[in-house]
């Protein structure tokens, strides 16, 4: 079956280009937010079952939604994909509860190195 | 002159430079947090085509600060020209020098010192990143600081090359644990943005 | 050009550009050794690639503070930033004599830097670059502005005829110890002086003669003011003189000196003393300004003349 996966961001630039660098053999489903507020909503709706999240955001930021899905314990796995990569950055969303962190801009490459790392990449790692 | 094309931008490039921006001075956040060992607040930057008035207030309201508080660095690489400003709005210099590590005397002298050390870190790193992801590399030229040898008035009198309308990116930094405030705007030449907006379309293809 | 094959004759090439280019390129290791040291760092220093190379920086040149540099430096080996240095920082990294006797004009030559870090295949730096510009010109007619414009706002201040400070930077800076009066409570004195029956002497002796004893008047009181007291030639044969901080009493014994003096010490053009009328005016909270204070000492002058000249006369307030 077909993970959901969301992608949250405000620039439909980095959307495109974190679409873009999802492994072609994943099967998933992808879906897209434009914003925090957004990115809860779907999460809610169990849209994103792996959740691509930037940090920059209006409305609701990064971080706001990775307390909103710790509060409400909403089943998503979190990886923060920012440009925001200062040594303090990375250790609060850690300490939120994401995942992961790729810095910007992304590459296939790294986002597969990632998925596998963390055993959600099917069938991957040999 | 035939380059006096109008300068134009729609909502994808817009989209596009604001992310760009947003990825380079994150980089540049992260070199000045490690080296001031401080968190630096990163907020969305501005992309927007700003009128000549437009940067002639900014630049006026920097006059009538008595204390030196902004950089220029021109910067070129594929054809694509621009300059970056570096404005110290609130800044306090005593939090700088705290921050930079800068033992010696807050007079004049000090402080053309600090704002050379801070600003070639922001200008540098921002202008870098954005080179990098374009695939262009920038050369920079040796920054000015104005109010020193060089006089607002006759900068904004003296402008050889009128332009109306250009591409502007702002980007506004604070500090988290010092009074520090400042904004980073990147104009580009007028003939520079349609090259420039021809390497977006490219990346937004 | 990076990524283009370059076979070793364009390495020969290459290295006789880096040879004669008209800037200095210096590459050092993490550890701030010469490692390349061009032409025009041979030509400027005296010293062959052989000499400094694998020499430390600080040691071999003194001038450069060992501190100040690395803060440029080393953001520029640990973060792969470009770093500059301008000479309104310091003039020069590198102490080089200026080299040409005719055309040049500082005795050493003004430098701007780069520094910018060199990537190794493994893409760390383990060393930067110096690129030093010669600048001496740009700052040699910066200075030659600034000389320029600092000669043209004295001339905005100066009055033509007699060298003093002329009206408005006069009353510019007499605005200032109006307000410290105000401020402080301490007392300052305004003197407006006249040389009495100057149509007269235009007249009989000419106009040149008249600007010759306006002149000499000038220098007679330039001797006995104080450096903090405020001159000026105010309008024809009138002269203002603020005495900084000198209360009513003391002004007087001045104001009384200054009009004897005139009167007895010979004027060369005319061969003769002249007579002044003074007017003064201590400072009081009651005047609204400095014009009103000038008003007052004016005044004061004013009294003097019509008593017939050659004395002091003081404001008080409720007279006209």
């Amino acid at each position: 079956m077909a993970t959901n996966v969301l992608i949250c961001d405000d620039s439909s630039f980095a959307r495109k280009q974190m679409a873009r660098a999802i492994p072609k053999e994943w099967d998933v489903e992808v879906h897209f937010a434009g914003d925090g507020v957004e990115g809860v909503q779907a999460i809610r709706e169990g849209k994103g079952e792996v959740v691509f999240l930037d940090l920059t955001m209006p409305n609701l930021d990064g971080y706001g939604v990775l307390e909103a899905i710790r509060k409400e314990d909403l089943p998503a796995m979190v990886i923060v994909v920012s440009g925001d990569i200062q040594p303090d950055a990375q250790e609060r969303v850690k300490k939120l509860g994401a995942m992961a962190f790729i810095k910007k801009p992304i590459d296939s490459d790294k986002a597969r190195e990632v998925l596998s790392e963390y055993g959600i990449l099917p069938g991957a790692v040999s | 002159m035939t380059d006096t094309a109008t300068v134009s931008l729609n909502e994808d490039q817009r989209d596009c430079y604001q992310e760009l921006t947003n990825v380079a001075m994150g980089q540049a956040a992260d070199r000045l947090a490690r080296l001031l060992d401080s968190y630096v607040v990163l907020p969305i930057p501005k992309v927007n085509l700003i009128e000549a008035n437009d940067l002639r207030m900014a630049i006026q309201e920097v006059e009538t600060e008595s204390a030196m508080s902004a950089v220029c660095q021109g910067f070129i690489g594929s054809g694509i020209a621009g300059e970056a400003l570096l404005l110290f709005n609130d800044t306090s210099f005593s939090d700088l020098a705290n921050l930079m590590n800068y033992d010696g005397e807050l007079d004049r002298h000090g402080q053309l010192e600090l704002l050379m050390d801070v600003s070639s870190l922001l200008i540098g790193a921002c202008i870098q990143g954005i080179g990098e992801q374009l695939e262009i590399h920038f050369n920079q030229g040796h920054p000015v600081v104005l109010g020193q040898h060089c006089r607002v008035d006759e900068l904004l009198q003296n402008s050889v090359n009128p332009w109306t309308k250009t591409l502007a990116i702002e980007i506004h930094y604070t500090m988290e644990q010092a009074n520090i405030d400042c904004d980073l705007l990147l104009l580009f030449t007028e003939d520079s943005v349609a090259k420039l907006n021809n390497k977006i379309n490219f990346l937004l293809d | 050009m990076a990524d283009s094959n370059i076979e070793i004759g364009d390495i020969h090439w290459l290295m006789a550009i880096l040879q004669n280019i008209d800037v200095g390129l210096v590459v050092l290791d993490r550890n701030y050794n010469i490692q390349l040291w061009n032409g025009f760092m041979e030509s400027h220093s005296g010293l062959s690639p052989q000499v400094v190379s694998g020499q430390n920086l600080f040691d071999q040149f003194h001038e450069i503070p060992r501190d100040w540099f690395m803060k440029k430096a080393e953001p520029v080996f640990q973060l792969k930033t470009r770093t500059f240095t301008i000479w309104e920082q310091r003039p020069y990294l590198f102490r080089f004599k200026n080299y040409r006797p005719i055309t040049g004009r500082a005795s050493v030559m003004y430098q701007n830097t780069s520094i910018i870090p060199l990537e190794s295949i493994d893409r760390s730096v383990n060393h930067i670059c110096l690129i030093i510009y010669d600048v001496t010109d740009i700052a040699v007619s910066r200075a030659d502005v600034e000389t320029a414009q600092q000669s043209l706002s004295e001339r905005n201040r100066t009055d033509i005829l007699t060298g003093l400070n002329n009206r408005s930077y006069w009353q510019e800076e007499a605005d200032i110890i109006y307000r410290q009066c105000q401020n402080t409570g301490v007392s300052s004195t305004l003197l407006m002086l006249e040389i009495d029956d100057f149509r007269n002497l235009q007249r009989s002796r000419g106009h040149r003669t008249a600007d010759e004893v306006i002149r000499s008047l000038s220098h007679c009181l330039m001797e006995t003011v104080q450096q903090e007291d405020l001159l000026c030639r105010y309008d024809g044969e009138v002269f203002a003189l603020m005495l900084n901080g000198v209360n009513s009493d003391d002004a007087r014994i001045y104001a009384d000196h200054i009009c004897k003096r005139a009167s007895e010490v010979c004027f060369e053009p005319i061969g003769e003393g002249i007579t002044l009328s003074i007017g003064m005016a201590t400072f009081s909270t009651s005047y609204n300004g400095v014009d009103d204070w000038l008003q007052a000492a004016d005044k004061a002058m004013y009294h003097a003349r019509e008593s017939g000249g050659n004395r002091v006369s003081v404001f008080a307030s409720g007279s006209k």
